[in-house]
C-alpha cells in the first residue's frame, strides 16, 4: 500500500487580516408557524433584513421581515416553473430543484446576495413561505459570497396552522389542500436542510420564552447579533414577540380531512417535533420522515389518478379558452392588413396559436 | 459449462460470481443515489475525492479491479475516517479489463474482459433508485457536493439523466496546477436503475441507454476536477494515441494539455490556467475550495458538446 497524500485540513487559509465572518439564516417552514417572528427577533437583535421590506398589514401587523426583492425573486422562480407556493406535488421539488442548475441565476442572486452583505452587514436573514422551493440556489450563492449558510424551520401544530375558524362553504376543500400542502411542504424542508447546519424550533417556545430559542440560535450558528445583544436589544425583542399571537388553537376536531391524510400529517407533526430537542435530530427520525415521504407520495399519486378526469376537464376548458383568446386577437386585425401578411407567416402564426388548417 | 440460471447477463467465460443480477428484480430499491467507483490503482486519488462524495451520496460502491497499491484498503480506511465505513461497499473485479479504443472494439460486450459486462456487473451492486458513475480522479468541490446532496432527493421518481461538467486539473506539485477551462467535457454521469438505464457496447467504450422521452439536465460548471498527475503517464489505460478527433475531441484536447505540460508550453495552450495555492494549502484543495467557487462564470466559454 503507499503512503496516500493528506488533503489539508479544511477551511482552506484565509487572507490576513481577516474579515468579519459572515453568515446568512434562512428561515423556513410552513406560513403561519412563526417565521415573521423569528426573523423579526433575529432583525430586531442586529442581523440585516436585505431592504426593502414587504409592509405590515392585518395579517402580519408587526411585519413580515421579508425582503421585497427575495419575494419577487421567489414568484418569478415559482411562475418559471409553474409551482404554487403551497404546492401539494412532491414532484414540484424536482421541478424547482431543476433551477439550480441554472447557472445564469446563481450568478444572479450571488450577485445580489454578495451586495447586501456588503451593504448591510455581515450577518443577514432571508424569510420568505417560498425560501424553501429554491434553498439550493440560495446555499449556492452563500458558498460563493464565503457565508455560513444556517437553517431555522419553524414548526407548528398542522391542526393550527391549517385551521380556521371562519367556516366557509369550501372549508373541507380548502382544509384537505391545505394540510397536504403543509405535509409536502415540512417533509421537504427537512429533506433539504438534512446534513446543513440547522435548528428546529417550536411556535409555542418562541411565544413562550423567545430568550431559550434564540440564544440556542446564536451559539449554533455562531451569531455575533445575538452573542453580544444588549440589553436595549434584548427589551425591543419582548416588545416585538407577542405570545398573544397565538390566536389559533385547533385540533383534528375542527378539522375536516380524510382519515389517511390526517395519519400522515399526525405522524408528520409527531415526528418534526421530536427535533428541536437536544440530541432529537438522529437518523431514526430521519428515517421516519423517509417513509412517511414515501407514503405521501404514493397517497398524493394514487389521488392524482383518481382525479385525472378533473384535471384533464380544466386542461381542455383552458386549452378552448386560450383558442378563444388566440381566435379573438386575429379577427380584430382588418382583412386588409390580415392579406397583406406572406402565406408563409401566416402558416407560422397559425402553427403557434395551435391552429393549422388540415 | 453453462450459466447461472436467473442471471440477467450471463457472462461469456461462464463464471456464476461474475454473471449480473439485476437489484430491481428482487424488489423496490430503496430512495437515494449511490456512486459507483470502478478503480485500478487510485489510492493516491481517494483522500481527495472519496470525503466530498460520501457527504453528497447515500452510499458508494468502489469496484477495485486488480490494484497493486492498496486501493481497496485505502478506500475503506477514507470511508472509516470519515465515519462512513457502513456506507461504502468494497469490491473486487479480478479480470483484465479491455483498454478503451481498438481492444475494447474488438471484445465481445458480454465477456468479463468487455468494459460494458465491466459495468453492468459493477452496477448491478447498487440498491438506490439513482446511481452515478464517477471515476477515480475526480473531486467533488463544495458546490458540487451540495448540488448531488439535493439531487440524490429531488430526482426520486423525475427518470431524469443529469449530466455533470467536469475541468481537468493538471497537478505540477503541491502548490502549482494547471485548470483547463479551453474545453467543455461534459457527458451524463446519473441515471436511475432500471432496465431501461443498463450499459451497451460502443465503439470505443461502453456507452448507458436510455429512453429518448428522459428529461436531461445540465448541472452547473464547478462541480467537480478531473486530477491528472503529471509525474504519471495518464494515458496509459488508451490502446491507440491516434485519436479520432471528430469521435473523440476530449482525448485529444486532453492529449494536447498533456504534451504541452509536459514539454513546458502551458502558458501556449488557450483556457488552461496557472494556478499556484498559498503556503501551506495543498493546490487541489485550493482549487476545489478558493479559486472555483470565486472564480468568474462562465468558467469555460467555449461551446461543447453532449457526450452520451
Amino acid at each position: 500500500m503507499v503512503d496516500a497524500p493528506t488533503p489539508s485540513e479544511p477551511p482552506a487559509q484565509l487572507v490576513d487580516p481577516a474579515p468579519p465572518e459572515r453568515r446568512v439564516v434562512f428561515v423556513v417552514g410552513s406560513g403561519r408557524s412563526g417565521t415573521s417572528t423569528m426573523a423579526g427577533a433575529l432583525q430586531t437583535l442586529g442581523m440585516t433584513v436585505p431592504a426593502p421590506e414587504v409592509a405590515a398589514d392585518d395579517t402580519n401587523p408587526k411585519g413580515f421581515a421579508e425582503s421585497q426583492w427575495v419575494v419577487d425573486f421567489h414568484d418569478e422562480l415559482l411562475e418559471r416553473t409553474n409551482v404554487s407556493m403551497a404546492d401539494a406535488r412532491p414532484s414540484a421539488w424536482f421541478d424547482t430543484g431543476r433551477l439550480n442548475n441554472f447557472e445564469p441565476l446563481r450568478t444572479r442572486l450571488h450577485t445580489w446576495l454578495e451586495e447586501q452583505l456588503v451593504a448591510g452587514g455581515p450577518e443577514l436573514v432571508v424569510k420568505d413561505p417560498r425560501l424553501a422551493w429554491f434553498l439550493g440556489v440560495w446555499r449556492s450563492a452563500a458558498m460563493r459570497s464565503e457565508a455560513e449558510a444556517g437553517y431555522v424551520t419553524m414548526l407548528r401544530p398542522v391542526t393550527e396552522v391549517v385551521g380556521s375558524k371562519q367556516r366557509v362553504y369550501d372549508a373541507r376543500t380548502s382544509e384537505v389542500h391545505r394540510t397536504a400542502a403543509w405535509v409536502n411542504m415540512m417533509l421537504h424542508v427537512e429533506r433539504s436542510t438534512r446534513g446543513s447546519a440547522r435548528a428546529f424550533v417550536r411556535y409555542h417556545d418562541l411565544l413562550d420564552d423567545w430568550t431559550v430559542p434564540v440564544f440556542g440560535l446564536g451559539q449554533r450558528f455562531d451569531l455575533d447579533a445575538v452573542k453580544s445583544a444588549s440589553a436595549n436589544d434584548i427589551r425591543k425583542v419582548h416588545q416585538f414577540v407577542d405570545p398573544s399571537l397565538r390566536r389559533v388553537a385547533l385540533t383534528w376536531d375542527d378539522i375536516e380531512v380524510p382519515r389517511r391524510l390526517r395519519d400522515i400529517a399526525q405522524e408528520t407533526w409527531e415526528a418534526l417535533d421530536k427535533l428541536p430537542d437536544d440530541g432529537g435530530d438522529t437518523p431514526e427520525v430521519q428515517a421516519t420522515l423517509d417513509q412517511l415521504r414515501a407514503a405521501y407520495a404514493e397517497m398524493y399519486d394514487e389521488a392524482q389518478a383518481l382525479t385525472r378526469s378533473t384535471a384533464d376537464a380544466a386542461r381542455r376548458e383552458g386549452a378552448r379558452e386560450q383558442d378563444a383568446g388566440a381566435s379573438r386577437a386575429s379577427d380584430k386585425v382588418p382583412h386588409s392588413v390580415r392579406a397583406m401578411v406572406p402565406p408563409s407567416v401566416r402558416r407560422g402564426l397559425r402553427k403557434v396559436a395551435g391552429r393549422e388548417r388540415g | 459449462m453453462s450459466p447461472v440460471r436467473g442471471a440477467d447477463i450471463a457472462c461469456l467465460e461462464g463464471d456464476p460470481a461474475y454473471d449480473v443480477h439485476w437489484p430491481w428484480k428482487d424488489g423496490a430499491l430503496s430512495p437515494g443515489l449511490t456512486c459507483v467507483f470502478r478503480l485500478k490503482n487510485e489510492a493516491h486519488n481517494l483522500p481527495w475525492v472519496l470525503p466530498p462524495m460520501l457527504e453528497a451520496v447515500q452510499h458508494v460502491v468502489i469496484v477495485d479491479n486488480l490494484s497493486d497499491d492498496g486501493t481497496a484498503e485505502v478506500a475503506q480506511k477514507v470511508a472509516d475516517e470519515c465515519g462512513a465505513g457502513d456506507r461504502i461497499t468494497v469490491t473486487s473485479y479480478p479480470h483484465r479489463v479491455s483498454r478503451a479504443g481498438s481492444e475494447h472494439l474488438a471484445t465481445r460486450p458480454d465477456s468479463v474482459h468487455s468494459l460494458t459486462h465491466f459495468y453492468n456487473w459493477s452496477f448491478s451492486h447498487v440498491r438506490t433508485a439513482y446511481s452515478m458513475k464517477w471515476d477515480g480522479d475526480m473531486v467533488l468541490t463544495r458546490e458540487g457536493v451540495s448540488i448531488l446532496r439535493d439531487l440524490s432527493w429531488q430526482l426520486e421518481d423525475s427518470n431524469a439523466v443529469v449530466a455533470v461538467p467536469r475541468h481537468p486539473l493538471s497537478v505540477e506539485s503541491e502548490q502549482v496546477a494547471w485548470l483547463d477551462l479551453g474545453f467543455r467535457f461534459l457527458e451524463p454521469w446519473i441515471y436511475p436503475m432500471g432496465p431501461e438505464f443498463t450499459f451497451v457496447k460502443a465503439f470505443e467504450w461502453e456507452v448507458r441507454e436510455f429512453p429518448e422521452s428522459t428529461t436531461r439536465i445540465v448541472a452547473p460548471e464547478g462541480l467537480c476536477v478531473e486530477l491528472k498527475w503529471l509525474d504519471r503517464d495518464e494515458f496509459a489505460h488508451w490502446s491507440d494515441m491516434d485519436f479520432d478527433t471528430s469521435r473523440a475531441p476530449r482525448k485529444r484536447r486532453e492529449w494536447q494539455v498533456y504534451s504541452a505540460l509536459r514539454d513546458g508550453r502551458g502558458h501556449e495552450v488557450p483556457g488552461l490556467h496557472r494556478i499556484e495555492s498559498p503556503p501551506g494549502v495543498h493546490v487541489v484543495d485550493h482549487v476545489t475550495r478558493t479559486w472555483l467557487p470565486r472564480a468568474e462564470r462562465p468558467l469555460v466559454r467555449r461551446k461543447g458538446r453532449l457526450e452520451v
